[in-house]
């Protein structure tokens, strides 16, 4: 063991350079192995911790509007048979737009009081506040705080059936259903006196909320439209809406989910890198080394000897990348951990995970060893003799690449073409890992562009639009020419949203739209076309592949007892609603629902696209119609507040990518170039001695990685500006995205594409500065 | 101006571990223009030491050397490098050809240095090559697949393609049979004839006859200096000088 440390530390001292870039490389790869998996392991899995802890059953149902005549009893009744345990209470529901970041968001609020902290299911908790503050206050949910910009003592206005609520932030709260925006509900606790307030004016949104626990074998899905169903037959006019607890968590985790892929894929990326760079890295030192090698044979070693030696050195390096690399991460872990976290909003400390830690470690020195070990098979093919005559095993060259009797090209140009042929294997390298790394930093464009400069909506929501002004059904009429009137005003349409049965088996959420072909956002439709016709559907792909439904195919489709056999005319990409949504026109929906009765939504447009003209309009129908408008809606300020977190994280990703490309190619270089410099020192001695200068030779090493640079980064961008949204496909499948179009900026590209030219050369430059070391002359006299 | 390197008190020495080792001593030098200068002296006695010092390829570490009327001690590598671009030659003892590169690229690569004209490079190239005697088949073929006389050849081609006003030679036929090592020699001197400089370090006698002037150095020092004319095959007379000359050097 002795003699096998002793080489090791010999083969060490020969490689110092060498080690020192192949540590890096599985430094990095570790840290973001161990970034992915520390938010895989212990961040991903919080919302779910999170909502065990609070003990949030199965789901919840929640029943607004015509709940008159529905009791609680009424309520056990119907759901008993089905359910382990369940808890009932009633508080206030209402949609309102409250300020978030930079913007606003939308919220479906669930106000409440101080109950809220003592329900006997899906209980929610108070993570900070201040007792000081005693009156007009609220408690917000952890992410206003997390992502949100708001802080304990700030004050909070909340807008409830057009009066203002000027409240104090008291502090805020963590809860299983309602503390994400993803997942659209959020729970606001006030104090007693407001509350109560609240409740007690005339028509006050009152609502029921039921959290269940289901009984062993009860399917979600039947047993929500089963009670749906009882109720409606209590209570005609409830508006019924279920959420399981499933839909709430993959909801939250939404983010964190893009950012583990992500890190995956990129330290992915990164060990294939270090496979290349170790293969190559130990083909050179067996080639330098052929001597030693060879004298070490015949002096005895065997040649696992000297294999388990060298191994021993690269497991060493590998131990060392590992800790580096997990301590690194731990480092970095509150930023990437917190932005993963924030958006669910939920309060997280980060503590060190050994099982993830023992996973990175482990398959690092894992990965390193069998890849070590399988290249150096070729020791034991060393023949002692042979090695010692060294010089033989080297080049063969046969082929006369870039004749300089014949080239058109300047003598550095033509020598550096040279040095590209012989190097010709180190230049594949470079063109795989330069080409990988130009798409992911396209990735990271695309991630910033459609996340964070203009995010695509579309992507988002169902439809994308100026406003929405929503008016009961006695001024729906009036109002949509009132609308259609204002200067500026386009495209009114009016949509509103029902759950449609599929037998008792499944629910859609069905956007019911009075002109389809007014739709702004037609990407939603990625096979087939929209519905056009009274008897024809579109529903989403997720829901077609789950019961095996194809476009052509009619199905049943029902509403109370009237059913309709739809023909299905195309397949929708939706992110809500668990991904199962339909679309159809109103004519198609009234053969078997009656909607003369039901409120108007009217999306519009607008020739200004500013928050400030929506509101405008808005407020302009709010004073015609008063109480008859019953819900209004500026997308402007939704997407600058529900797209924050968004857009940090896509920031943040495109930042991760382009440094850790830069990095990976920096290190990529210096472990290239100093290998091609070692292997051709003998020549930049000889060229030096007849009068070449140093420049020269940085020059030409510099360039004989070019070709391989540009051809990649040429080719690369142009897959990637290709491929890119087909690779996104794979990732976003998940979330019910299957055709995306997101938009990759040209301008952008050729940047990145320009951009890593320019630091490829300039890194290849700055390493090949080396040859200034070799000295002419002591090549001459050291033979 | 009849000499091309003029030396003033050039001294070399070398500190390994603490050890001082004074390899040249106060050289004060000459080196005229058109001759075969041969450096003979005893092994370690510091010739190599002189000669790429001399050619700028290594910098004293005192004393001054001009060289073309340029005082190339005071220049930097790379302003060496160019300086060696333009008026020097080297001929080494291995072959130090460029593996990668054939016969007539290693040329080349020399010859686009010094001169941007293509077809004139090329046309130098080809002359240089056959006034070697290596014939146009080898030229395409790379330095392992020549014979070591074939390649020193290649390296005198290399080294005057640029016509410099000094040719260095390292011992150029020390890796050499005699039959081979004759070649090397005929070429050289058959540039000595058109007016070629050259310095060559020897060990070999029968090299060393091939000079007009021969230098002997011992301890650092030029211990003595012997005139010789010019070279005539088959000459017994300058042989004993010679053979003489290195007898009273200790030889
Ligand atoms: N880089 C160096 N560092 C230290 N000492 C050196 C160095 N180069 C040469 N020497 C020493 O300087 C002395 C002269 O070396 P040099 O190579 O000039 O001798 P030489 O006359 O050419 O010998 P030979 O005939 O064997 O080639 C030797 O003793 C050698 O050990
Ligand atoms: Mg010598």
């Amino acid at each position: 063991m002795n003699k096998m440390l002793l080489l090791t530390k010999s083969h060490f001292r020969k490689n110092k350079g060498t080690s020192v870039g192949l540590v890096s490389l599985m430094l990095i790869a570790a840290m973001l192995l161990s970034l992915s998996l520390v938010v895989l392991f212990d961040a991903y899995p919080m919302a779910r911790k999170e909502a065990e802890r609070l003990d949030s059953g199965d789901g919840f149902f929640r029943i607004s509007e015509g709940i008159d005549g529905l009791t609680d009893e009424k309520i056990e009744e119907i759901i008993e048979d089905d359910v382990s345990r369940y808890y009932i209470y009633r508080c206030l529901n209402y949609i309102t737009q409250v300020p978030f970041a930079d913007g606003t968001i939308t919220a479906n609020a669930q106000i409440y009081d101080d109950r809220a902290f003592s329900k006997e299911m899906g209980n929610s908790e108070i993570v900070t506040e201040d007792t000081s503050i005693t009156s007009d206050y609220i408690y917000l949910p952890y992410q206003f705080y997390t992502s949100g910009g708001v802080d304990v003592g700030d004050q909070f206005v909340l807008e409830i059936q057009g009066k203002k609520y000027d409240l104090t932030v008291r502090g805020f709260l963590t809860t299983p259903y309602f503390g994400c925006n993803n997942s659209g509900s959020y729970e606001f606790v006030l104090d007693d006196d407001t509350y109560s307030g609240m409740v007690s004016v005339d028509g006050a949104p009152e609502c029921i909320l039921v959290i269940y626990e289901l009984k062993d074998g009860v399917e979600e899905s039947r047993f929500g439209i089963r009670v749906n169903n009882d109720i409606v037959t209590v209570a005609p006019y409830v508006n019924f809406q279920q959420m399981p607890v499933e839909s709430v968590i993959s909801n939250r985790t939404f983010i964190s989910l893009i950012i583990v892929i992500s890190f995956l894929v990129l330290s992915g990326v990164v060990l294939l890198v270090v496979l290349f760079m170790l293969t190559s890295s130990i083909s050179n030192y067996i080639r330098e080394n052929i001597k030693m090698l060879g004298a070490l044979k015949a002096i005895g070693y065997t040649s696992s000897d000297i294999r388990v030696s060298v191994t021993l050195l690269f497991l060493m390096l590998s131990c060392i990348g590992a800790i580096g690399g997990i301590v690194l991460s731990y480092a970095l872990l509150p930023f990437f951990a917190q932005m993963s976290i924030a958006q669910m909003g939920i309060p997280y400390s980060i503590s060190f995970l050994p099982v993830p830690t023992l996973i990175v470690f482990s398959s690092i020195v894992l990965f390193t060893a069998i890849v070590v070990s399988v290249v150096l098979i070729r020791i034991s093919k060393i023949e002692p003799i042979v090695a010692l005559r060294s010089g033989i095993e080297s080049h063969s060259f046969r082929k006369n690449h870039v004749r300089l009797d014949k080239t058109s090209m300047g003598l550095d140009m033509s020598l550096a073409m040279k040095t590209m042929f012989f190097n010709i294997k180190q230049n594949i390298i470079t063109f795989i890992v330069v080409g990988i790394m130009v798409f992911l930093c396209t990735l990271g464009l695309l991630m910033y562009e459609n996340f964070s400069v203009h995010p695509k909506v579309d992507m988002l929501t169902f439809e994308y639009c100026g406003g929405i002004a929503a008016f009961d059904h006695e001024t729906a009429e009036d109002a949509r020419e009132f609308l259609e009137e204002q200067e500026g005003v386009s495209n009114v349409r009016n949509m509103i949203m029902v759950y449609f049965y599929y037998g008792d088996e499944d629910k859609l959420m069905t956007y019911v739209i009075d002109d389809l072909s007014a739709l702004n956002n037609v990407n939603v439709c990625f096979e087939g076309r929209l519905p056009l016709y009274d008897n024809e559907i579109a529903v989403s792909g997720k829901f077609a592949s789950a019961h095996g439904i194809k476009v052509g195919d009619t199905i049943p489709m029902s509403y109370g007892d009237e059913t309709f056999d739809y023909l299905i005319t195309g397949f929708i990409q939706t992110t809500n609603n668990g991904g199962k949504e339909a679309y159809m026109s109103a004519r198609a929906a009234s053969r078997i629902t009656d909607l003369s009765n039901a409120p108007a939504y009217y999306y519009f447009d607008t020739e200004t696209e500013t928050e400030e003209e929506v509101d405008r309009i808005l407020t302009k129908c709010e004073d015609k119609y008063g109480e008859h408008m019953i819900s209004k809606m500026n997308f402007y300020g939704i997407i600058a507040g529900s797209l924050t977190t968004f857009k940090s994280v896509a920031t943040t990703m495109l930042v991760s990518m382009c440094v850790i490309s830069v990095l990976v190619i920096l290190l990529v270089m210096f472990l290239l170039v100093k290998a091609l410099i070692l292997n051709k020192r003998k020549d930049y001695g000889i060229f030096k001695a007849i009068g070449f200068t140093s420049g020269n030779l940085v020059l030409q090493t510099a360039l004989s990685f070019t070709p391989s640079i540009v051809i990649s980064v040429i080719l690369s961008s142009i897959l990637s500006y290709c491929y890119a949204n087909k690779f996104m496909n794979l990732i976003m499948g998940a979330f019910g995205i299957v055709k995306s179009r997101f938009d990759i900026p040209i301008p952008g590209v050729v940047m990145i594409a320009i951009g890593m030219i320019l630091i490829s050369f300039l890194l290849a430059i700055f390493e090949s500065r080396k040859v200034k070391r070799i000295e002419a002359y002591t090549l001459l006299v050291a033979e | 101006m009849n000499n091309i390197i003029e030396t003033k008190k050039l001294c070399k020495t070398y500190s390994t571990g603490g050890v001082q080792q004074h390899v040249l001593r106060n050289i004060d030098l000459e080196i005229r223009k058109g001759d075969f200068t041969i450096l003979m002296g005893p092994s370690g006695a510091g010739k190599s030491t002189l000669l790429y010092a001399l050619s700028g390829m290594d910098k004293p570490t005192l004393g001054e050397i001009r060289f073309c009327d340029e005082d190339i001690t005071k220049k930097n590598s790379d302003q060496l490098a160019l300086f060696r671009r333009k008026h020097c030659g080297f001929v080494f003892q291995q072959t130090y050809l460029v593996d990668s590169m054939s016969v007539m690229d290693n040329v080349l690569s020399a010859g686009f240095l010094a001169d941007n004209d293509r077809k004139s490079v090329i046309t130098k190239a080809r002359e240089v090559l056959k006034s070697v005697d290596l014939d146009e088949e080898l030229w395409d073929k790379f330095p392992t697949q020549i014979s070591g006389g074939e390649a020193q050849r290649a390296g005198i081609a290399r080294a005057l393609i640029n016509k410099p006003d000094m040719v260095f030679a390292d011992e150029p036929t020390g890796a050499l049979n005699s039959k081979t090592g004759k070649d090397v020699l005929d070429a050289l001197t058959r540039f000595n004839k058109d007016g070629q400089s050259i310095i060559m370090v020897t060990h070999d006698i029968v090299s060393a006859r091939r000079g007009n002037r021969i230098l002997y150095l011992k301890d650092g020092e030029i211990a003595g200096e012997l005139d010789l004319g010019r070279y005539v095959s088959g000459d017994k007379e300058r042989h004993t000088a010679l053979r003489d000359f290195l007898g009273g050097m200790g030889w």
